[in-house]
Parts: C-alpha cells; structure tokens; sequence
C-alpha cells in the first residue's frame, strides 16, 4: 500500500508536472490571441468602451463571451443581432426600450460613449470563440411552419423597407414571421389603421394610448413617414 | 482549548457569520428581482447585489479560513500564536476593506470583473492584510514545537490562494486575456488551492473527530491534494472554450474536468470510511455531521454538478445560463461553507466550555440549511435547464425565456427561506455558546 511519503511525492510531482504544462499552454494560447481576437482592430475607441463595460460591471448582469450573471442577455453578438442604430437608441434610455419589463440601469452615457461601448461589442462579436453562441439547433423546426404561412401575403404587394425598420421595429415587431415577438406582428396592420393613424402612433404611441409597451423612439418626421408607407404598402391598392 | 491565543478564532467565526447573514440578505434580492419584484433597483441594481452577494461570499469564507487557521494552527505547532494582537488588527482592517468595498458597490465604484469586483485600491489592501495573516501563521510555525503536514498543507493553501490574488491585479485592454488571467484567480483558487485549506481543516477535524492515527489521515490528505491539483490545474480549461482562446483547450479542459470528481470522490469515500472506522466516538456529533456534509456535497456539487456542464458539447449550450448558478450554489455551500459550519461547531464547545452541541436549535440548524440549500440548487436546475433549452436550443427570445422560467424563482425563494431559517438557527446557536473562556493559566 501507498506509504505516506510516496503520497507526498504524487502531490508534489503532479503538481510540478501539471503545473508546467499549465505554464506552457499559457503561453502559446497568448501568441495566439492576437490573431484569434483581430487584435489590429482594437482600436483606442474599442478599448474605451472595455473601460466602461469593466466601469458599470455590465458583467454583474449582462454575460459577455458567456461570462457574467443571467439577469440579462447574452451581449457577445449584440452588434450582430440588433445593429448599430438600435444599441444606440436603447442604450440613451433603456428602460423605454423596454417599458414596464425588467429594468437596466440608466448610465447617461454621452453620444461618443455610447459609440464606444457600441465598437467594443462589435469588437466582441468578432472574436473567434470556437462556435459560441451556438446557432439554436432547433429554431428552424419552429419558425418554419409560421413562415411559411405569412411569407406570400407580404412578399406579393410590399414597398421598398426602410433601413430604420430592419434597425429598430424587427427588435419587437415581424414581418413574415422574421423579427421579434414583443410587440404584434405587422404583417397585417394596414388592415386595421389608416397611413396616417400609423404615423400619429409611431410619433407618439403612449399619447394614443397610454400605457402602451412601445416606446417613444427618436425618429425624424421622414422616417416616421416612410414606415407609415411602408406598413401601408402591403395593403397592395389601398 | 490548550492555548490561549486560539480565543482569537472566536472573533473571527463572528464576522464569518455575519458577513454570511448579510449575503443571504443580498441574495433574496436577486431571486425577488428575477420573479420581477424589482422595487429595489434605483438604490441596489441587480449588478450591485450581485456583486454583493459573490463578494461576500468570498470574504466571510476567507474570514473563516483565517478563524480556522488561528484556532489550528497554535494546537499542531504546540504553541501560541505568534502575535495575538496582529490577528487582532488584521480582523478589523479585513473588516474595513469588506464593508468599504460594500459600500462602494451601491455607488458604482469597482472593477467589473466576476467576483474581482473590489476596486484596485482596496486590493492593495487586501494584500498587505493577507501578507500580515501570512506573516503570523508562518512564524507560529516555524517557531512551533510540532511541524505536521496538516499545518503544512493548510498553509500552502493559504500562502498560494495570497500569491494567485495577484494575477487579478493584472490590467489588459483586451477581453479575451482579461478573462483569460481572471480565471488564473478564480478558478485556480476554488478548484486549486481553496481545496488544500479545505483538505487541511479536513483533515483536522477528522483526526481529533474520528481518532483515526494522525499517519493515516495525512496519508489520504495529500493523495487528495494530489488529484485535486493533477486534475484541477489543467481543468482550467473548462474556462477557455468559448472566450477567444485556441481550440486545444475543448480536449484538454474536457478530459481533466472529467477527471475533478475523482478528488471529491476521493475525500467523501476517506471521509466516511474514517468515521465508520475510527474508534473514538466522540461526544461532539454535531461536528461531525457538519464534516460529513461538506465531504459528501462537495462531491455533489462540485464534482458531480460540475461535470455535469463542463462537458464541452454541453457546455457550449449551458455556458452563460442558470445552469452554472445551479453548480455554484451546492458546490460553494458543500466544499466550503460546510467546512466552515464544521470547524465553528467543532471549535465553538472548546472555546467557551459549553457543550451546546446536541441541542434541537443545533440539528434544526443543520438539516434546515442542508435540505434548503439543495432545494434551491434544484430550483435553479429547473430554471437553468429550461433556460437552455428554450433560449439556446429553440432559439426563443432571451426576456421570453425570463417570463418563462420566473416561477422556479418561487420554488427557488421558498428554498431559500427554508435554509435561511437553517442558518438563523445556526448564527442564534453561535450567540447563546456566548464569547470565548479561558481556564487555563493566566
């Protein structure tokens, strides 16, 4: 049987030996970091944006590479699944993203701030991190039949979509069963609302009803116009 | 008690507790904001609490640690403390870093990094207490009478868990390296050296609980150490899937976390077999059964619940989700707050003469906080798993999934009630044994 010095030798030993190829792993994965997260595109501004991600530990709700609390979404493609203008606008007021729903922090962040926080997120959704996120193995099984079902109506009679719909709308609202499901699906709003009754709620939507989940976004009157067409369009004649 | 100097364990079993009854606090907090009772949020954001809650945590249980080793260490180097009145400070400035640090989370001053939150000026601090409770413990050895290896394992722990504290200090602009050397803290404390104090106060308990010969016991001690650090140090890699790392780190990490259970397994198994075995029956069963839990939910929490995600085809689904907050829980409460509860129950009777070991408030204490802490990891499982299916797996909107899966924060809220009144018990327990008596001479 093991005495107590062979014991002690085993402790000893394993921890050299692991301890060193520990070391040594160390050491390669850093000579490998630079390419693996595009350190060339690490700009100051990027950087930035780290300092104030570490600043307001977004990580004590947010998870970032899968790492952080689960009180608030995963943010390691948030650039990717929301884009640019939509960070922006959330990020100036995020609660009014959000009415009434669990709530982040309002850190007044200043217009060049928000750009940094934005650049290193889409610094973050560049990194190569071995397949995380994982593309949802089963979502096609699901959305396909909800699809398939709306696709034709819209895709028969609508207008050109304006960029700002792709950016902010499909965040809560889907169009042929493609965007999120917060709010209704658009699919068929011509059918219940005038063009202009459109434009009025996009403008305002807690004046016409108040209450209301969707928020005040800051849109300029021709964007407000373009969605009121572009949702009207797929009435075809009307 | 032999030694006087060993008193000093008293004071800090007390902040142990109370810092540990206050993370409880900060804890409800988070499981209420999660059923979406979230009044709370302009004075303590859910990033406060939390910060709160995992750094309080860490703080009662080094508090604890250093209680242990005080109360230890003078018994095995068969002398007094080197300097009581060093311990003394130390506690009161360890007191000073934990409740500034508390206060600042509520004032958005920290450093965002996982459970690294204290800001870097308080970190100095953090260093120079450490150095001084080195210092201490170090030279009552060195100077003491007896030399075990139960000392010399505890203290290696204590001395590497201060030297790992440094990589944590390290400032990068790039994420990935951040998180790379955050785990070098993180994990290489509590799957790495956290286990040699773990294993070192073990050890203790089981030599004066069971009287199996000391050769014995310290025999087992290092053949765990041993495949704790065989398979932990490069289990590390369980961290580096997914965080920009090269892809060697999917096999390596995959197969030495595989081999982590192996270490629990093996100290459960001593564990228990010592206490069937050994034939001193002594009078403190409290104590015992306090041992006993901490080797046996170790294995489940950090062993078992561990691989249960670390696998990497597993993990690239549950990595992010409540799945880990499930591990978290038990492993966290049977590795190293169980053995913390054991040593304050052991200790406790010897350092104020009163035998309040067999009391109902005592065993109510035990099995409240046991049964309620494994409830809540079941609570969690359930959150956590259909997280991941839902949200990873189906693809459904991350808030979605939240609305979802709020009711298991219910269940998880009751749990939680349940192994609170558990630790209400204990801490009442703690105040009636009342402060520390010494009968020797002056």
């Amino acid at each position: 049987m093991l005495s107590k010095s062979q014991a002690k030798a085993f402790f000893i030993g394993g921890t050299l030996i692991f301890g060193s190829i520990f070391i040594a792993l160390t050491i390669d994965s850093m000579k490998q970091v630079p390419t693996r997260t595009h350190e060339e595109k690490m700009t100051a501004q990027v950087v930035r944006g780290k300092k104030i991600w570490d600043k307001n530990n977004c990580m004590g709700c947010h998870t970032l590479f899968g790492e952080g609390a689960y009180y608030a979404p995963e943010l390691t493609k948030a650039f990717d699944r929301r884009g640019g203008p939509w960070l922006k606008v959330f990020l100036k007021d995020p609660e009014a993203m959000f009415p009434g729903q669990r709530k982040m922090v309002n850190y007044h962040f200043n217009d060049a701030q928000i750009e940094e926080v934005i650049a290193f997120l889409k610094w973050c959704g560049e990194v190569d991190l071995n397949g995380f996120p994982a593309k949802p193995p089963l979502r096609d099984l699901m959305i396909k039949p909800a699809a398939a079902s709306s696709t034709p109506a819209v895709s028969r009679a609508a207008g050109p979509q304006p960029g700002i719909f792709g950016a902010l709308c499909v965040a809560c609202h889907s169009i042929g069963g493609q965007g999120g499901a917060v709010g209704t699906a658009l699919d068929s709003v011509f059918a219940r609302k005038t063009r202009d009754e459109i434009a009025i709620w996009i403008a305002d939507p807690a004046k016409v009803k108040p209450g209301t989940l969707m928020p005040k976004l800051p849109l300029a009157q021709d964007q407000i116009d373009s969605l009121a067409d572009y949702l009207t369009s797929f009435g075809g004649a009307r | 008690m032999k030694f006087k100097s060993q008193q000093i364990a008293y004071w800090y079993f007390a902040t142990a507790l109370l810092f540990f009854s206050l993370q409880i606090v900060y804890g409800f907090i988070m499981a209420f904001a999660h059923i979406g009772y979230d009044v709370l949020h302009p004075f303590i954001a859910f990033n406060t609490a939390r910060a709160v809650h995992t750094n309080l945590l860490v703080v009662w249980l080094i508090t604890g640690f250093m209680g242990s080793a005080y109360f230890m260490i003078p018994e095995e180097s068969d002398r007094e403390l080197w300097s009581p009145k060093l311990a003394i400070v130390q506690l009161i400035a360890l007191i000073a870093v934990g409740v500034t640090a508390v206060i600042g989370f509520h004032f958005n001053w920290w450093e965002g990094r996982k459970f690294l939150e204290i800001p870097r000026e308080l970190d100095y601090l953090v260093v120079v207490d450490i150095l001084a409770f080195l210092l201490n413990i170090g030279m009552t050895i060195f100077k003491g009478k007896r030399f075990t290896s139960t000392a010399l394992v505890l203290y290696m722990g204590l001395l590497f868990a201060a030297l790992l504290y440094l990589p944590g200090m390290l400032d990068f602009d790039n994420q990935t390296r951040d998180s790379f050397y955050r785990w070098w803290v993180v994990h290489l404390w509590v799957e790495g050296v956290w286990e040699l104090i773990m294993g070192g106060i073990l050890c203790y308990l089981l030599i004066k609980l069971t009287g199996v010969d000391r050769e014995v016991v310290e025999k087992w001690l290092y053949v765990i150490v041993g495949l704790t650090f065989v398979s932990g140090i490069l289990g590390t890699g369980h961290h580096y899937y997914y965080i920009g790392t090269p892809k060697y780190w999917l096999l390596i990490g995959g197969i030495f976390s595989a081999l982590e259970p192996i270490a629990f397994l093996a100290m459960a198994i001593a564990a228990v077999t010592m206490v069937r075995k050994g034939e001193r029956k002594h009078e403190n069963r409290l104590a015992l059964s306090w041992t006993l839990a901490c080797a046996i939910l170790s294995f489940v929490g950090a062993g078992f619940l561990g691989i249960a995600h670390t696998i990497p085809g597993v993990n690239l689904y549950t990595h992010g989700t409540l799945v880990t907050a499930m591990h978290g829980h038990l492993a966290f409460w049977g590795a190293y707050a169980c053995i913390n509860l054991a040593m304050m129950a052991y200790a406790m009777p010897l350092l104020t003469g009163r035998k309040l070991f067999d009391t109902a408030g005592s065993l109510w204490a035990f099995w409240l906080s046991n049964v309620g802490m494994v409830s809540m990891t079941g609570a969690l499982a359930v959150a956590g798993v259909s997280q991941v299916m839902l949200e990873r797996r189906m693809g459904l909107d991350f808030m979605t999934v939240q609305r979802e899966i709020e009711v298991h924060f219910i269940g998880m809220v009751l749990a939680a009630s349940l192994f609170s009144l558990g630790i209400f018990l204990f801490v009442l327990n703690f105040i009636r044994y009342g402060t520390p008596r010494w009968e020797g001479p002056k």
